[in-house]
């Protein structure tokens, strides 16, 4: 993750809407109604990408399948964490999200919905 | 849009799916087909094939009282529903339903830790938490507690525990169904139970004393279509002071007899309190012409299988499993297990990982053998591990499961070595997983790919490997949803008494087959005989 994002993602992603049942409504547990408005689409991005990107691909040596799969795919013509590249565009960033390649599924919008995603191609097309 | 399901008119399935967006608002109601193409298994062995299974449409609720609403609708249109909690069951079928047409219940959005008792080692999730989201909980509140997670960390705590999924800690938590403790369900009239203790409103035990009164009926929730469920209690394993991951060798082929026999023993008395893998780093060492000519040989003597671990430099079989608890109990544990393996001549010793308790982000990081440790990850997820390999597409899971017994480890890779070669294909790599304490898993993986011509080839291997294997009897104890009808007719005792009891009681508990029609060979009566 870009080091700049990480306090306001982290109070993005215990942010909680209370809901009415019988049971406490622990207070780390994310709904589909976080609000949109808590940091702009960059921090949002970015806890998109912490929470169901980062698992594969983060920028380390280890604990990162896509990564390591992307270096052997271009032994160093492109960077292979993806938050390094430069060169991804929104429309790219949407067709894998919600196409998949090789073992990567795609994602549902009960997963990733339009907005996380548009939120997240902005993370990771933003300088 | 996708064509309605069959038996409902295009009118008909637009009318159910503006009652459910009533139900959930209509941004949880996905019906274009680019949204419920997101629904497709993404492994799946009929990619782009006229018989792959499509939903129509997927609806998404967020309390159970939503559910209940979604089931009463689907009532009144017949309407065929598909639950899926986290839709990450990939290799068994992922989020697409069993039956073509179906409109897929995706829980995922109901996705709240209701409660964890640190006191009582207990949990009370909905169907939408992954193993990332209880994991992540417990790191950030000082809880400890560990998950026993699934080797994909995305993965759900009820639905992998439905399918009767496992992973690697203590004996108690690691076969998934049985570490559960108390469910609610809503039944496919819309009508709201729960099981155990928790027919008790007053219950203060229901995520810890599983039976309540009268039958227990939890059983009949998992790999089957009787219900939905929406809460389940686990019980979650205290973090021990310390562990120690170990690996005992033994040189040749046949000591596997005595491996297995003794690691059975020490499993059975409690020693070994871990999932013990017994895999061979002769067997699954490479692509050497030598090696694949005798894994798909059928059966190679003990012998030359023995030349060919000395010309290569490597112990036949390795056993690798953690001890868990009290430093000065793990050490003489050890030393015991030594003893007890010490009758095997040329057995090796090593200890390959030790650490104390708690540990702190970046050693957690650090972790290589991270399930082990209830720790989730993804890292079984590389489609690459070479530079320049073709990269994987996917694959599915054959698991059968044998007696603890190194003869029987022996025999069931011959034969599937051979099924393997006679497809053309580099036989999977050979290992038996005691996830369960009295028998062995062993995992094959069944590459699937986007084309339908090695499809094709994947489909009839994967069919010859599951009734070769029943005949020698050695079943599967899970299956991909595809497959789910041939994987209950070799269960055929009594011309196939318990598959007919199945019938029955979906009958009578969902009498218009709302629920997750086909699913483990389950048909509802007016779709009994077509298995589209």
């Amino acid at each position: 993750m870009k080091w700049w994002l990480a306090l306001p993602v982290l109070a993005w992603s215990v942010a909680v809407t209370a809901q009415d049942d019988a049971f406490p409504v622990a207070a780390w547990s994310r709904t589909a109604s976080i609000d949109e408005n808590a940091g702009g689409l960059s921090v949002r991005g970015a806890a998109v990408f912490n929470n169901w990107c980062d698992a594969c691909h983060r920028n380390a040596a280890q604990n990162a399948p896509g990564t390591r799969s992307l270096e052997f795919k271009y032994r160093g013509e492109l960077p292979a964490a993806l938050e390094e590249r430069t060169d991804l565009t929104p429309e790219l960033v949407e067709f894998y999200v919600r196409n998949g390649i090789a073992v990567m599924p795609f994602y549902r919008k009960t997963e990733i919905s339009d907005v996380d995603l548009a939120a997240l191609s902005a993370y990771l097309t933003s300088d | 849009m996708p064509n309605p399901p069959t038996g409902l008119s295009e009118r008909q399935f637009r009318n159910a799916l503006t009652r459910f967006e009533e139900i959930v608002g209509r941004d949880w109601v996905f019906r274009t087909d680019e949204d419920v193409a997101l629904y497709r298994d993404a492994y799946s062995p009929l990619w782009g094939e006229e018989e792959e299974r499509h939903a129509s449409a997927a609806v998404a609720p967020i309390s159970v009282e939503e559910v209940q609403d979604i089931v009463r609708v689907a009532n009144d249109f017949r309407l065929p529903l598909y639950p899926i909690s986290t839709g990450r069951n990939l290799t068994y079928g992922g989020s697409a339903p069993a039956y073509s047409g179906s409109v897929v219940l995706d829980l995922k959005r109901m996705n709240r830790i209701l409660e964890v008792s640190e006191r009582d080692k207990t949990c009370l999730v909905e169907p939408g938490v992954s193993y990332f989201d209880l994991y992540r909980h417990l790191r950030q509140n000082n809880i400890r507690l560990w998950i026993d997670t699934a080797d994909p960390g995305w993965g759900g705590l009820i639905g992998n525990a439905l399918d009767r999924g496992g992973g690697y800690t203590g004996t108690d938590f690691r076969d998934h169904f049985d570490a559960h403790c108390g469910m609610e369900v809503v039944l496919p009239t819309g009508e709201l139970l729960r099981t155990g203790m928790g027919a008790n409103e007053q219950a203060t035990t229901w995520q810890l004393f599983k039976y309540g009164m009268g039958p227990w009926i939890d059983g009949m929730f998992s790999q089957s279509n009787f219900g939905v469920v929406t809460k389940m209690g686990f019980w979650l394993m205290e973090e021990p002071q310390a562990a120690k991951q170990v690996s005992i060798t033994v040189p040749r082929r046949e000591d596997v007899f005595a491996l297995v026999d003794i690691v059975h023993s020490l499993i059975c008395d409690h020693t070994i309190p871990s999932q013990t893998t017994v895999a061979s780093p002769v067997m699954n060492g490479s692509t050497d012409p030598e090696l694949v000519r005798l894994r798909t040989s059928g059966g190679s003597s003990d012998a030359d299988w023995n030349d060919y671990a000395q010309s290569v430099g490597r112990p036949f079989w390795n056993a690798s499993f953690v001890l868990y608890g009290a430093q000065k109990v793990i050490d003489m544990q050890w030393e015991h297990i030594r003893d007890r393996m010490g009758v095997i001549p040329g057995v090796q010793f090593r200890e390959t990982a030790s650490y104390t308790f708690p540990l702190s982000d970046e050693e957690a990081e650090a972790v290589p053998d991270k399930a082990r440790y209830g720790i989730p990850s993804l890292n079984l997820f590389g489609s690459r591990n070479a530079p320049g390999q073709q990269p994987s597409e996917g694959h599915l899971d054959f698991s059968p499961m044998i007696r603890p017994r190194g003869e029987e480890l022996i025999a069931l890779y011959d034969l599937t070595g051979k099924i393997y070669g006679d497809f053309g294909l580099t036989p999977s790599a050979a290992m038996g997983m005691m996830f369960h304490a009295r028998t062995m898993i062993c995992f094959h993986a069944v590459p699937t790919f986007r084309n339908a011509e090695d499809n094709q080839r994947t489909r009839a291997l994967f069919e010859t490997l599951v009734t070769s294997c029943a005949e020698q009897g050695w079943n599967i104890y899970r299956i991909h949803a595809h497959f789910q009808s041939l994987g209950m007719s070799v269960f055929d005792f009594n011309d196939n008494a318990l598959h007919r009891l199945h019938e029955t009681l979906k009958d009578s508990i969902d009498p218009r087959g709302v629920i997750s029609a086909g699913r483990y060979g389950i048909w509802p009566r007016h779709l009994r005989g077509d298995d589209a």
